[in-house]
Parts: structure tokens; C-alpha cells; sequence
């Protein structure tokens, strides 16, 4: 039997406890050991209230009881993101988890709906999508299992307290054997002949060592950056904004089970509703708006009563050169930025967490050749991959737009964006063909929903649509529309289905942080 | 000029007939016209060909029933490839069209394989494999199409008679209504900006279209030089008789500048030689493919090639497939497979003006990563595992290996991973069968692999290799079960 990997997170917010909680739970203590450095002097940012479907994957792999997930941290449920005002003042449009309609004769569905709408039917797309139609109704129900169901069309994901989050995970971490230390990091050992991270020295002296280091002390990237100088690449030039303010408030109206996203002057303002309360913030760009003019601009574009000062955050956008260099891998803020536009936070931890379980090898018996380069670079290149691809999705957003309102619509506009997105567009705006890929996000339903909400119309659609007899066509789509809006009406409302569900319990105060 | 309703098709090979029946049926509510220059098969072709289980699929949708295919063109079928001699004198494995074991929790069973061999035991995948079993037992059986026991465990591909399939293809394009012109092209007419026009026929006549398809085998391109990692450069190919009881096999030897293969076909065998024209001379060639295949008549060099790929297969208003596209020696019998995939494509992204250029940035971007994946794949059965020792085999390991591939391995020799990328027709079990069947092995294993395993005993597999040497004798004698579909009546449809 190989000793056991040990395991040094430095960190524990979002990102330090989810890799705390995975690595114990993955691979047990006679794999791994893990121990978890975090200060309770130092404040976690919260980012990743809202989620993507992905983490039902995640939840499931490291065995989380997802019902008394919800209940801990104050969880609602989310079928899709609400984009208003983003392509013209007094549009919106819901991203929804889950496919419009579905494939015929191979052809995917949109072109049937562009078919019929060239022939006089103006039935919107999106009253042929089961989240959003349930959405705008602020209904839920759990999918079903069973395939030729319409409710099997979708998926969902979480909007939850992300405190409540790091110390549900927290706990569940701890019963598995994670050692948690409260201490701040003053200085970190490098070894002299090949700069591997040797150890950690905490305030009152300790020395921690370790074979592995998980940088997840947030936007500074203390080992990862301030130890190990590995570099960050830049991504302003296509996503301008560079602060955001955010500021929870009291609930107003229904719960809805999407988050919304808005486009305002100098960037957007999001909306997390919670049980106990809403999240907001407003993530802009500083050269286009003041903080004093967000803070007065959010407050005054609350639901309710705000329940706190605005807390400011800087970052920039962009992803660190190597996510794994030597034994230290870098994940969470430290990794790299990408704006939550798309609740991409939390699926990027989680990304890193499950790609490293998955690549990770039994450790030999030298220490120094326990990361094999091969696995360190195929390790990244994924990373890479994860990051390029959710870059490109947000750029849609921002330069898709009509509005000529503000000097930020006007730069994102006119800029040049990727080659890769620039096809992706022209093939979609040409015969509405969208490009798709294996890995990574995001798959063929959220690249329509964004296109078509962006308003970028195609000017045909795939010949073989035409294949279908008209008659024929005309009445599966009717089929389609009732069968969709006959499920959303019978779903249960949101707020009625949490109560059943996952009413929230008041989280054990772990007295780690407020 | 506006839509496209004209479709023109040069060649009369197989490609070009299986693009016209599939244009033809898809986009027949268009009232596409779909015509072929037929410029006949051409003097470069080999006598048999061996596929990829794909090609059933598009059978399937060009309406062709598997019991006339084998009745007309004298087929076989194919479970899987076996290579003979590629890691040095008496090493060999199979590839087989099927799943290695079964899934083991979370884990691929090839995990556990790996596992056991990486502590230094011995075990193959073909033990766990029903369509390897049945193959090396010459027997075969058709699998159950969606189930999930081991009857559902494999898939198969055909060995064909390429002149047969030809004719029955053209036949069953001239059922289908597909005008058939006989001749060769003289000249072709083109716009100022290189859009065809016409193409001007030897016999004088003009044949106007819209959309032109160029099946008419190799030609010089801006290309995509592969031959510094695939330098064989001659095909001599022969016809033996046939095997007493033909394995669904086919066969590949490593030889001392190339590489031979044997084909069984129903009524005859085909055998075959790829080599290295810098090696061997076309003489010592065809006496080497003589010693293979004693008996073989009609022995003659039929292609000279160079491996690689044209840089752009779509351009203005034409389109390349098949060789036109991509010269890739057929060891892991995919050259049809990537004609298919380029018929496939160009049906999706089928233009929709006369004018219309993005389609083919599109479709150029996509059959690059399907060319150049089908490339590697070719190339790790030379790379991976032990060198054999003479020049030629030296030659094929002088330059570094593709980026994609180095990724490939680089990450498989670190943890036993098989990370598989957009538009790789080769899955995760096609790499474990070539991998391992190379006798590569990595150096560690995932650790969550280690963890899911650790209980798992080898004498825990004793059932399952034992239920799988059980059904595989179950199954008739391969040329019985060919006979016996032969003679069943047509369906309805297939």
C-alpha cells in the first residue's frame, strides 16, 4: 500500500471546501489526506450563487443529499437565466436548461420553427421550451425519468446562499476526515532546485507540509501567483468590465426559479432570489461608471429593502497561465475570472476538481517525479479549453446587441471578437446552423436561446426542414405547444413545491464566519 | 444563378456513387437533379475493400438491404482487424468492433486490465471480447441490435468485392433515377472568380451545374503532407482463393518495408501490399506479396500515392471526397468511412446559394478534424508499442508525431487516460483495443481507477470470460451464417 497523497487547500471558500469535500469523499483517507488551511480573519467573496445543472453531477459523484443541500443554504430552484434589455431596451429572453422542442428526420427543431414562422406563424420559440414556459409561470416540478416524457426535456440547478454553501460543505468535509486549521499564510517555502511548494508557514509558526497545493485564496492566487510568478492572461479587450457591487436585499414578489440577469449602463445587474433573501449585484466597467453611481444605482434597482452596504469587488478578467504548475494547482478565483453572466463560477471549480480526480495517479515512491509533466500539461490544456469556451459564449452576449445607448454597448458592438466566434456567428446567421462541440459548455439550446435573444436572425435554415410535409409539420408543432404548456400549468408553484421540498432550516452557525 | 438544383458528380468509384444516393435522397423534396460523370472506376483501385461498421448506417439510409449487398457483391463480414508482426516477429492483437468486458461500476473494464498488467499479469482484451472470441473462432452472428447483454456488445463491418459493389451501387443509383453520363472531362468552364460553371466532356457534351462534386480519385492540391510519418508509397494488391472457413477477420502482416493484408471475400481472397517504394522495389514487392499469398493471380502494382490530405476539400462551388480529399493508407479500414463522413457532412451544410462560402469554411474546419484524427490513429499502430528493426520501420519513427497524437499518448503513458476530442471517429474502446493490443502500457493508473478497483479480484472475471468463450462457440461457422443471409428472401426494408 502507497502512503497517501497529502493534500494542502489553501482556502476555504466556495472553491477550498468543494476540493476539500470532493477529495475526501472521492477517494477516501487511505488515499488522500486533506487538510484545509483558512483564515477566519479573512472574508470569502461568495461568488457562485447560482448554478448550473452540472453540479447535480458534481452533488451526486461526492454523494450530497441534495434535498438537505437545499435546505441549508436557503436553495431555490433555477431552469435558466432571464436576459433582459440586453440586445434592445424592453426585450428579454430566458436561457433555459433544456432543448426547444426536439429533433425531427435528424434536423434539429429551430429549423422547423423558422420554417413555420417564414409561412405567417408567429408563435414565439420559446413556447416550445418546458423551463421557460414553466419559468415565466414561476412554476417547478423535478424532471421525470422516463425519455419520451416532456417533463424529461429539462434540467435544473440551484440558486443558493454561497456562505451557507462553503459551511454545509464544511461540515460535510470534515466528517470525512478533512482537517481544518484556522491560520493565516505569512510566507511560503519553495524548494530550491525545482521551486515545488514544500510547505506553508502559518502566523504562529506552524509549518504545513504537503504533496499537493491547492491554491484557493481567491483573486490574489497567494501560492499560485505570489509564490510561484505563473502569469495571467488578460481577456479585457472583449469582456470591459472590471468591478461589481454587490448588496443582498429582502424579498419582494413570487420566487422565480431563474436568475436574471440586466443590462444596464456600464454593464448588468444580477438578481438571485433566495428564500431568505435576494441577491444582487451590478458588475461593471470602471472606466464607464463611478462606484459611487453604481452603489446608488443598484440600490435604488432593489426589489425589496436592501439588507446591507454595497461590498465592492475588483477583477480582471482572464485566466491564469497554468492552472497546474509544479504541485501547485490553482482553483476557483485563483484559477482565473470569468463574470458570472452565465453562473459559470461554480461549474469552473467544479470542472478543475473532477478533471484533477480524474487524471490524478497513484503517487509513486519519489516525490519528485509524483506529478508526471504529461498529466500536469493534458491537465491544463483542458482547463484551457473549459475557459476559451465559456470566454467566447459571454463575448456573444455583450457584442450581439443593438443598443447604442451607452459608450459600453458601443465598444462591445464594434469590437473585434474571436475568429472562433466570428464563424460560429456567420454560420448561424446565415442559415442557422449552430457549431457544436464534445466538451465543455455550452450545448446546442444555449447557443440558441443567446443568438436568438441577442437577435441575431438567420436569413434560412437547413433545406432538409423542408422535408417534412407541411400539414404534418404544422400539426407536430401545435402537439409540441400544448404538450409543453399542458406540463407547466400542472407543475406545482416554486414557492409551493420548495415548502414541500426543502423549507429552509436554520444553518448551524459554525462560528467561522458571519 | 440563386439555388442550388444541380448537383454534379465526377467519378465512378463507390464514393461517388454512395454521395449521389445520398444527395439524391435527401434532397429529393427539393427536386435536386444529381447526375455522374461516370469516369469508371479507375485503374488505382485495390480488388477488395474492408469497412468500418459505419458503412452500414449509410446503407440504411441509401436504401440498400444487407442481404442483396451480399449476395451482389460477394461481402463478408468483419468483426474487427487483426494485426499481425507491427510490435516484431510473432506479436500480434486484435481490433475488434465491439466493447472490451463490461463496465465495472464507473470503470471501463480496460481499467481493470490495465491494472492487472500494469502489477505485471497477463491479460488481453480479446478474452473479454464476444466479437474477438467469435472472430479468432471463424464464427459469427449478427449482434441484437438494443439490447444491453453481450449479444448487444459488438457491431460489424463488411469485407466487399470492390468491383461488385461498384456495379451494384451504379445499379442502384440508376434505380433511383440518378442521370448516368459516361465519358471524362476535357476541360472544365469557369467563372472569373474560379466558380465552375460547365464541365466540357471528351465526347463534346456540357454538363451545366451548380454544385460539383470531385470523386475522381488523387490529383495535386495544397496539402497536408503526412508521408514523413506514413512513407508507404506503393499498393500492389492480388487475388488468392478462397479460405476453407474465412475468418470475419481481416488480417494485416507487418512485412520488412510495408506492410501486407488478406482480405476474405466469399468466393475468393483478397490479398494485398503497401510498402515504401525507398525500401523495396516494385519487383521484390510483388514477389513478397507471392510468399504471403502462394496461389494469387492477377498480382500487379495499382497505386502509387502519397499520404496526406488536401488543405481545403470544399472550395467555391466544389467539393472533394474521397481520394480527391485524403490519401490515408487503409490500415484502419477508414477510407470509405471518411468519404461517408464528407457525404454526411456536405448533406448538413448543403449550400444554399450558388454563392454561399461559409458553409465550406465550416465543413473544411470540420473534415480537417476528422481527417487529421483519422490520421493519427493510423500512425500510433506504427508509433506505439515495440520498434521492429528493419530501415523502413526506422524511417516511420524519424519525425516527431503529430501534436494530437503526442496528447494522446502522452496523457494514456502518464495515467492509462484516453481522452477522445471533436470529430474522432475512433472512440475510447477502439484506442484501449489498439493500445493496449500494442502492448503500450502506462506507467501509472488514475488514482479514482485504483480506488474502484481495489476489490476487484481477476477470479471475480473467470464467469464472464467463460460466458463469452461459451456464446462465441454458439455462433455458426462464419461462411454458413453468410450463406444462409445470401440466400434469405428481400425484406420489405431493411
Amino acid at each position: 500500500m502507497r502512503p497517501p497523497l497529502n493534500i494542502v487547500v489553501v482556502g476555504g471558500g466556495t472553491a477550498g471546501w468543494m476540493t476539500a469535500a470532493a477529495f475526501a469523499s472521492v477517494l477516501g483517507q487511505r488515499k488522500c489526506r486533506v487538510r484545509l488551511i483558512e483564515s477566519s480573519e479573512i472574508g470569502i467573496v461568495g461568488v457562485g450563487e447560482a448554478t448550473l445543472p452540472h453540479i447535480r453531477f458534481f452533488n451526486k459523484r461526492i454523494g450530497i443529499d441534495e434535498r438537505e443541500l437545499m435546505a441549508k443554504t436557503q436553495a431555490t430552484f433555477k431552469l435558466g437565466i432571464e436576459f433582459v434589455d440586453w440586445a434592445r431596451i424592453g426585450d428579454s429572453y430566458i436561457h433555459p436548461f433544456g432543448a426547444y422542442g426536439s429533433r425531427m428526420a435528424g434536423v434539429p427543431f429551430h429549423n422547423y420553427w423558422l420554417r413555420q414562422r417564414q409561412a405567417g406563424d408567429t408563435t414565439p420559440l420559446e413556447d416550445y421550451s418546458l423551463p421557460i414556459v414553466a419559468s415565466r409561470m414561476n412554476r417547478f416540478s423535478l424532471p421525470s425519468e422516463d425519455p419520451s416524457a416532456v417533463l424529461s426535456t429539462f434540467g435544473y440547478a440551484f440558486q443558493f446562499d454561497a456562505s451557507l454553501y462553503a459551511a454545509y460543505l464544511r461540515g460535510f468535509a470534515e466528517q470525512r476526515g478533512v482537517q481544518r486549521t484556522d491560520g493565516k499564510i505569512v510566507d511560503v517555502q519553495l524548494r530550491g532546485t525545482d521551486g515545488w511548494i514544500e510547505s506553508v508557514k502559518l502566523e504562529d509558526g506552524t509549518m504545513v507540509t504537503g504533496d499537493l497545493f491547492i491554491d484557493c485564496s481567491g483573486f490574489r492566487g497567494l501560492l499560485i501567483e505570489q509564490a510561484m510568478k505563473t502569469g495571467y492572461d488578460e481577456w479585457t479587450k472583449w469582456l470591459p468590465c472590471d468591478r461589481a457591487a454587490a448588496v443582498p436585499c429582502e424579498n419582494a414578489g413570487p420566487l422565480t426559479p431563474y436568475t436574471r440577469a440586466t443590462a444596464r449602463e456600464a454593464g448588468w445587474q444580477w438578481r438571485i432570489p433566495l428564500q431568505h433573501r435576494t441577491g444582487n449585484g451590478y458588475v461593471y466597467g470602471s472606466g464607464f461608471i463611478s462606484d459611487d453611481e453604481v452603489a446608488s444605482k443598484l440600490l435604488s434597482r432593489l426589489d425589496g429593502k436592501a439588507l446591507a452596504d454595497p461590498r465592492f469587488l475588483r477583477f480582471t478578467t482572464g485566466r491564469r497561465r497554468k492552472t497546474w504548475n509544479r504541485n501547485c494547482i490553482a482553483i476557483g478565483l485563483s484559477g482565473g475570472f470569468l463574470e458570472p453572466l452565465e453562473s459559470t463560477s461554480i461549474y469552473l471549480i467544479q470542472i478543475a476538481i473532477t478533471t484533477l480526480l480524474d487524471y490524478l495517479t497513484e503517487a509513486p515512491a519519489s516525490a519528485e517525479t509524483r506529478f508526471d509533466p504529461r498529466t500536469v500539461d493534458a491537465f491544463n490544456r483542458w482547463i484551457e479549453m473549459e475557459y476559451d469556451r465559456v470566454r467566447d459564449f459571454l463575448i456573444l452576449h455583450y457584442h450581439a446587441t443593438e443598443r447604442d445607448d451607452a459608450p459600453i454597448w458601443n465598444y462591445c458592438r464594434t469590437m473585434d471578437i474571436p475568429d472562433s466566434l466570428k464563424h460560429k456567428m456567420e454560420l448561424f446567421r446565415h442559415r442557422a446552423r449552430v457549431v457544436t462541440y464534445k466538451d465543455g459548455l455550452f450545448l446546442e439550446p444555449s447557443w440558441l436561446a443567446v443568438y436568438f435573444g441577442q437577435r441575431i436572425t438567420p436569413q434560412r435554415y437547413d433545406p432538409l426542414a423542408d422535408a417534412v410535409d407541411g400539414a404534418a409539420l404544422a400539426r407536430k408543432m401545435q402537439q409540441v405547444r400544448e404538450q409543453v404548456q399542458t406540463a407547466a400549468v400542472r407543475m406545482p408553484g416554486h414557492e409551493d413545491f420548495l415548502r414541500s421540498y426543502c423549507p429552509a432550516v436554520e444553518p448551524a452557525m459554525t462560528g467561522a464566519r458571519a | 444563378m440563386s439555388g442550388v438544383d444541380r448537383v454534379v458528380i465526377v467519378g465512378g468509384d463507390a464514393v461517388a456513387w454512395l454521395a449521389a444516393l445520398s444527395l439524391q435522397r435527401a434532397f429529393r423534396h427539393r427536386g435536386l437533379q444529381v447526375a455522374v460523370v461516370d469516369t469508371g472506376q479507375g485503374k488505382n483501385t485495390t480488388d477488395a475493400r474492408w469497412t468500418l461498421p459505419s458503412l452500414r448506417g449509410m446503407h440504411a439510409l441509401i436504401g440498400v438491404q444487407e442481404p442483396e449487398f451480399l449476395r451482389r457483391t460477394g461481402a463478408t463480414y468483419k468483426l474487427g482487424t487483426e494485426h499481425i508482426g507491427w510490435q516484431g516477429d510473432g506479436s500480434r492483437f486484435l481490433h475488434a468492433h465491439g466493447d472490451i468486458g463490461t463496465a465495472i461500476g464507473a470503470a471501463p473494464f480496460y481499467k481493470f486490465l490495465l491494472r492487472e498488467r500494469i502489477a505485471g499479469r497477463r491479460a488481453t482484451p480479446e478474452q473479454y471480447s464476444l466479437a474477438a472470441q467469435a472472430a479468432r473462432l471463424g464464427r459469427f452472428a449478427r449482434p441484437l441490435e438494443d439490447g444491453e447483454g453481450l449479444k448487444s456488445s459488438f457491431t460489424y463491418a463488411f469485407h466487399v468485392d470492390e468491383t461488385a459493389y461498384v456495379e451494384y451501387l451504379r445499379e442502384h443509383a440508376a434505380r433511383a433515377g440518378i442521370r448516368r453520363v459516361e465519358g471524362a472531362v476535357a476541360s472544365i468552364d469557369t467563372s472569373e472568380a474560379g466558380w465552375i460553371r460547365s464541365l466540357r466532356l471528351v465526347s463534346g457534351n456540357d454538363i451545366e451545374g451548380d454544385l460539383f462534386v470531385d470523386c475522381s480519385g488523387l490529383s495535386e492540391s495544397e496539402r497536408d503532407d503526412w508521408s514523413a510519418w506514413l512513407p508507404c508509397d506503393r499498393l500492389a494488391c492480388a487475388i488468392s482463393p478462397p479460405l476453407a472457413n474465412p475468418p470475419p477477420l481481416t488480417q494485416t502482416t507487418a512485412s520488412e518495408a510495408g506492410w501486407t493484408w488478406r482480405v476474405p471475400l466469399a468466393a475468393a481472397t483478397a490479398v494485398g501490399h503497401f510498402y515504401c517504394s525507398a525500401f523495396i522495389d516494385d519487383d521484390a514487392a510483388l514477389a513478397k506479396l507471392a510468399s504471403v499469398a502462394p496461389g494469387a493471380r492477377d498480382a500487379r502494382v495499382v497505386a502509387r500515392f502519397k499520404s496526406g490530405r488536401r488543405r481545403r476539400f470544399w472550395e467555391h462551388n466544389c467539393v472533394a471526397l474521397g481520394q480527391a480529399a485524403l490519401e490515408l493508407e487503409p490500415l484502419a479500414g477508414a477510407d470509405l468511412h471518411f468519404a461517408q463522413l464528407g457525404i454526411a457532412t456536405l448533406v448538413e451544410l448543403f449550400p444554399l446559394d450558388g454563392h454561399s462560402t461559409v458553409e465550406g469554411v465550416e465543413y473544411n474546419r470540420v473534415m480537417a478534424e476528422h481527417a487529421d484524427a483519422l490520421r493519427d490513429f493510423t500512425i500510433a499502430h506504427y508509433r506505439a508499442g515495440p520498434a521492429r528493426p528493419e530501415a523502413f520501420w526506422n524511417a516511420t519513427r524519424a519525425s516527431p508525431i503529430p501534436v494530437t497524437l503526442a496528447h494522446k499518448l502522452d496523457l494514456y503513458g502518464s495515467n492509462g487516460r484516453i481522452d477522445v476530442r471533436d470529430h474522432e471517429s475512433f472512440e475510447e474502446v477502439d484506442w484501449a483495443w489498439l493500445l493496449m493490443g500494442v502492448g503500450d502500457i502506462p506507467g501509472a493508473l488514475e488514482l479514482q481507477m485504483t480506488t474502484l478497483l481495489e476489490s476487484v479480484t481477476a477470479a471475480q472475471m473467470d464467469p464472464l470470460r467463460t460466458q463469452i468463450e461459451r456464446l462465441a462457440a454458439s455462433m455458426p461457422p462464419h461462411i454458413e451464417y453468410v450463406r444462409h443471409q445470401v440466400s434469405a428472401p428481400m425484406r420489405a426494408s431493411s
